[in-house]
């Protein structure tokens, strides 16, 4: 008890404890006694440390509140007029801490250390599967690119034309292609698929359904099934599909999907 | 042929089961090694030195000490006989790539950390974490712990911590549990050192620098900072700045 009492350098009590205990051995004759003298040695031996301790920082002015206060001002923090003056009883100042206080000291801090840095793998410890998603992009970035390739050298020169010119001008060929077959031999329908196949390229196949799609919903050919239930393509007449265009339930919808194993 | 049995025998104890625990005291001599080291295949023994960088890197993160015994059986395994060549390469390695020092803390356990090499670079840590402000809450402690004589009773501490409103019992708003930071976190990663002092009841304690603070900063880093914090001279506390400059 009374340690910090002893601690100060004011107090002479230490030296008055130890002459105490003094005159007290001299009475001593049993074991236990002496047990309790010789802890009595220890405690004070260490309280005797920490006086010259005190004593050596003492000299050389380290003030810790001082420091305190010092820190806080390089935090950052707000010092207020604080009316009452009941910071020094608390032992704290007055004033606002902003949150980031100790991260900016954290920072200075830095500068004097030698730590080396956390290392973390930047891609994270599991094998991601591969992404989905680009497999698509790069997909339809092959249509894109292959159009542009198959581009005539004459028809590159005119950059301007826009896309759905270009659409236009593809359903009218095919259109064209169409009603020539037709002409020539009017009795044959043509099997869907091998109007719009293209045996060398899937892309340009997919092209050619989305031309053919075209054409028939603007009515100027039909697709049906046929005996064995496969889509076969017709040009229809000019009156005959303008007025279906019309006629109500005169449109369906189709999905054809074709993945690129079956095409093949 | 016995000379190889013989280095053999001292490098392993009981079988050469991964699983076993290793006879530390009875590690092969420098020779041995390099005797050893003729019998393995270079690229075997690369393929273990770069295990045994990214262990040490993966290991670092947390700062806690690297203990010889994990290294040992965790990446080393049968290649104990050549061990003292591994740990060598691999820290040239992560001098040299990485700028960092492999700093054995405690010669008779064989602890190591990592530190580094270079100087703190300027600029902003990209990194955002709370290690920088714990890194802060360290330095304020090893200070006034140096300021004081090398060591300050707990209470010292802790009364000083309280100025700078860091307290023991409530939950603080950056460091969250204080007094496990201080007293476990800080202490397992050998930033400090506390032991009980003796005959004190209840019962107090004795805050120290611990070897890795000794190793990743200096007396004299940290009077540096004690002097710009308070707008003074290193020297205006001469009998520290002696200390530290000694």
């Amino acid at each position: 008890e009374n340690r910090e009492d002893m601690l100060s350098s004011r107090s002479n009590r230490l030296t008055e404890a130890l002459e105490e205990a003094n005159k007290l051995f001299s009475g001593v004759s049993c074991a236990r006694e002496a047990v309790l003298d010789a802890q009595f040695l220890v405690l004070a031996s260490n309280l005797g440390k920490e006086k010259a301790n005190e004593l050596h920082s003492e000299m050389t002015a380290f003030d810790s509140v001082t420091f305190a206060e010092d820190l806080l001002t390089f935090m950052g923090i707000n010092r207020i007029e604080v009316e009452e003056n009941d910071s020094d009883s608390e032992g704290t100042s007055g004033g606002y801490l902003p949150s980031n206080a100790w991260h900016k000291l954290g920072e200075e801090t830095e500068k004097y250390f030698r730590r080396a840095p956390s290392f973390h793998y930047m891609l994270g410890s599991f094998k991601s599967d591969p992404p989905v998603p680009r497999q698509r992009i790069e997909r339809q970035k092959k249509t894109t690119g292959g159009e542009e390739k198959r581009a005539m050298p004459a028809q590159l020169k005119k950059m301007e034309e826009s896309h759905q010119e270009a659409t236009e001008k593809e359903v009218e060929r095919i259109l064209g292609l169409l009603q020539t077959h037709f002409k020539n031999d009017p009795d044959t329908p043509i099997s869907f698929f091998d109007l719009v196949i293209d045996p060398n390229s899937f892309a340009r196949t997919v092209e050619n359904i989305f031309h053919v799609s075209f054409i028939i919903r603007d009515g100027f050919a039909r697709l049906k099934l046929d005996d064995d239930k496969l889509p076969i393509i017709e040009p229809s007449k000019d009156n005959e599909g303008r007025e279906d265009d019309y006629g109500a339930g005169a449109r369906n919808q189709v999905v054809i999907s074709l993945s690129q194993q079956e095409w093949k | 042929m016995s000379q190889r049995k013989r280095s053999r025998g001292s490098g392993f104890s009981q079988g050469d089961d991964g699983d076993e625990d290793f006879n530390l005291s009875q590690m092969p001599t420098h020779s041995q090694v390099q005797r050893n080291l003729e019998r393995r295949s270079q690229d075997q023994v690369n393929q273990k030195v770069s295990e045994l960088v990214q262990f040490l890197l993966v290991k670092d993160q947390k700062k806690i000490p690297i203990k010889r015994a994990d290294i040992l059986k965790k990446v080393i395994r049968e290649y104990k006989d050549v061990y003292s060549e591994i740990i060598n390469r691999a820290g040239r390695i992560l001098q040299q790539v990485f700028g960092l020092q492999l700093v054995e803390i405690d010669t008779k356990h064989h602890i190591y950390i990592l530190t580094s090499d270079l100087p703190r670079a300027e600029g902003e840590n990209l990194h955002q974490d709370n290690q920088t402000a714990k890194l802060g809450l360290l330095i304020v402690i090893l200070s006034f712990i140096f300021m004081k004589g090398n060591s300050a009773k707990d209470s010292a501490v802790w009364e000083f911590l309280r100025r700078l409103r860091v307290q023991p019992g409530e939950r603080h708003e950056v460091f969250g549990d204080v007094k496990k930071l201080v007293t476990e976190e800080f202490v397992r990663q050998k930033y400090l050192e506390i032991t009980p002092i003796p005959l004190t009841d209840p019962p107090e304690f004795n805050y120290q620098w611990g070897p890795r603070a000794a190793k990743e900063t200096s007396k004299r880093d940290v009077l540096r900072f004690v002097a710009k914090v308070q707008g003074k001279d290193p020297t205006f506390w001469m009998s520290q700045y002696t200390e530290a400059e000694a």
